[in-house]
């Protein structure tokens, strides 16, 4: 029996003018990864922080088990949700375990004093994410693929059921892309519910159970499996831009690119 | 990069500063027998016929009581404020909090001079009030200026602060420029600072300022190592960011004015202290917050013994916060013991 997280008919606009979303529906249940892809500029950010609650609907809810996520105490939502931004610059350095260790804190006491099973939780997560070797290294002398897996053990340090990751691989090479998402598949396969901003169309169609395809024009274009959703026609509509569509040699799933200029597609 | 043991790194800062307590009792231009100003108090003989003691509790040990909270009140806020703007120079100093201060103090002597007023609040010096009083508006305008629906902007902050702070000493330049030379020297006097209180008035008011205040933001600690990841990450744990971010400035700031208002504004602890602590302890707020305000208050113990044997007469204790807090400083940042700040 996993959380589902899901909006309902969800508007929102930075100023009146131009709305970012208009009457978005999209659910996430414990089991499953959900991609949300779509072009800059497409409102997934702020559909991910609608989702978390930072963000309010200006019309419409964001519903957490059929309860009104305003209506949740932000120290209670933070186990059952978590959050990672697009990018985690720490001001001060740390060691990896200390970084995963503050993923403790809506577990804590009023005090934010960590007790030895808050350190076993800790460590825990590390190994899930491989990371427990890396423990007594400065957070700032990590490499780009080894700061995002300790920081996912740190947002699952807080033992939530939903994860929520804003592009968590968009400064990593495809090997380390993929090892992410395989990371984010085995918390499914857990249990977990994952919501997923991405900007890669074969990762995501890889990986994902279910994904989220939003344009430019504040709406959602489609929703379903990747093979429903990875269609040139709905892609080319998306993006407003020719779109190849073919497939993984070894495991069928969808390939996509862009059309080339030359085949009489790119806008100028 | 393993981590010394907060308990040691904690005993040893907290025994440096019970020495420098007992040392700033015992040092003074008069030297006292302690043994004569304890059977003084054993005898219970008044204070008129026992000098010894009347030194001993008319002005030593008020002055070690301002020495240390000023001292820790002043780091506490520095350290709170580089936190909270994640910016390893923000104190109240760099906002501005101490020049409005000193504004408001210089205005109000100059008024009360050529009203020939001798105006008292409650017992406070119309000095006292106005310094308060100029920088309390200096960090309300701030704060006004900066705070966002779901923030409060720290770039806002720290422009408007440095900002208001040049205002603040172009107002006060005027002042000076339109005063005569006699009533220059007592002003100049004040912005040196000095904790050379008389009695226990000053001491109350110093503590109803910062012990409250303080209690509030150590007890805030957990949070600021939750900012220090940005205001996302700490919403996401469940940190109401606004409100900490409005409940600590507002806080650190009073914190300052009182100090300010109380014993001058004496400069550089709030800046130095927090980042030699953060030097020993690392980034966990919940040891370097309290730290901050022992080794703060003990700093400030040893300026003032400084300030009371070095030279001749009462050096102003602003000149000597600088001189031994600099080269540490400077010390520290040459060693690359800068902190842990990630830059």
């Amino acid at each position: 029996m996993g959380r589902r997280l899901e909006s309902h008919s969800v508007s929102f606009a930075y100023v009146p003018e131009s709305p970012v979303l208009a009457d978005v529906d999209v659910g996430v249940t414990g089991g499953e990864v959900m991609g949300v892809i779509g072009p800059n500029g497409s409102g997934k950010s702020t559909l991910l922080r609608l989702l978390c609650g930072f963000l309010r609907p200006a019309r419409g809810a964001v519903l957490l088990d059929g309860q009104p996520l305003s209506a949740i105490r932000s120290r209670e939502r933070a186990r059952i949700l978590a959050f990672l931004p697009q990018t985690v610059t720490p001001a001060f350095a740390l060691t990896a375990f200390e970084v995963v260790l503050l993923g403790r804190y809506p577990r804590l006491g009023p005090l934010g004093a960590p007790a030895g099973r808050d350190r076993e939780i800790a460590l825990r997560c590390m190994r899930e994410t491989e990371t427990d070797g890396l423990r007594y290294r400065d957070f700032g002398t990590l490499s780009g693929g080894e700061r995002q897996r300790v920081l996912l053990a740190s947002i699952l340090a807080q033992e939530p059921d939903l994860l929520l990751l804003d592009e968590p691989t968009a400064a990593l090479d495809i090997n380390h892309q993929a090892g992410i998402f395989a990371l984010l598949r085995g918390l499914a396969r857990n249990g977990y519910g994952v919501v997923v901003v991405t900007h890669d169309l074969n990762v995501a169609g890889q990986f994902c159970d279910r994904l989220v395809l939003m344009s430019a024009r504040a709406r959602i274009v489609a929703q379903g499996t990747p093979r429903q959703v990875l269609t040139r026609d709905l892609l080319t509509e998306a993006y407003e831009s020719p779109i190849v569509v073919t497939e993984h040699p070894i495991t069928g799933t969808p390939l996509v690119w862009p059309e080339p200029a030359s085949a009489g597609g790119a806008k100028p | 990069m393993r981590r010394r043991h907060g308990g040691i790194i904690a005993a040893g800062l907290i025994g440096v500063s019970l020495a420098a307590v007992f040392a700033s009792i015992g040092v003074g231009s008069e030297s006292i027998s302690f043994a004569a100003a304890w059977r003084d108090w054993c005898a219970g003989r008044p204070l008129a016929d026992a000098p010894e003691l009347a030194i001993l509790l008319q002005h030593r040990l008020p002055r070690t009581l301002a020495a240390l909270l000023a001292g820790g009140g002043l780091a506490l806020a520095g350290c709170v404020f580089q936190a909270l703007l994640r910016n390893p120079l923000a104190t109240p100093y760099t906002l501005g909090v101490a020049s409005a201060g000193a504004f408001g103090a210089y205005a109000a002597t100059v008024v009360m001079r050529s009203a020939g007023l001798a105006l008292a609040l409650w017992g406070f010096s119309a000095v006292q009030v106005c310094a308060f009083v100029f920088a309390l508006l200096d960090v309300s305008l701030i704060y006004l200026m900066a705070v966002r629906r779901h923030h409060v902007s720290s770039s806002v902050l720290l422009l408007a602060g440095i900002t208001l702070g040049m205002l603040s000493n172009a107002g006060m330049m005027l002042v000076r420029f339109l005063s005569d030379p006699g009533m220059l020297a007592m002003m100049e006097r004040w912005l040196m600072g000095g904790v050379d209180v008389i009695g226990y008035e000053p001491v109350v008011t110093l503590a109803a300022g910062v012990l409250p205040c303080s209690a509030v933001l150590l007890l805030q600690a957990a949070k600021f190592d939750q900012l220090g990841f940005g205001a996302e990450v700490a919403q996401g744990r469940g940190v109401n960011v606004r409100r900490l971010q409005t409940t600590t400035f507002l806080l650190g700031s009073f914190l300052t004015a009182v100090i300010v208002s109380e014993v001058g504004p004496i400069g550089f602890v709030g800046l130095i202290v927090p980042h030699a602590v953060r030097s020993l302890t690392g980034s966990r707020h919940r040891l370097l917050m309290p730290l901050s305000f022992v080794a703060g208050g003990a700093f400030l113990c040893l300026c003032d013994i400084f300030a009371r044997i070095v030279l001749p007469g009462e050096t102003p204790i602003g000149i000597i916060t600088a001189f031994l807090g600099g080269p540490f400083f400077l010390y520290l940042l040459l060693r690359r013991r800068f902190g842990d700040w990630e830059t």
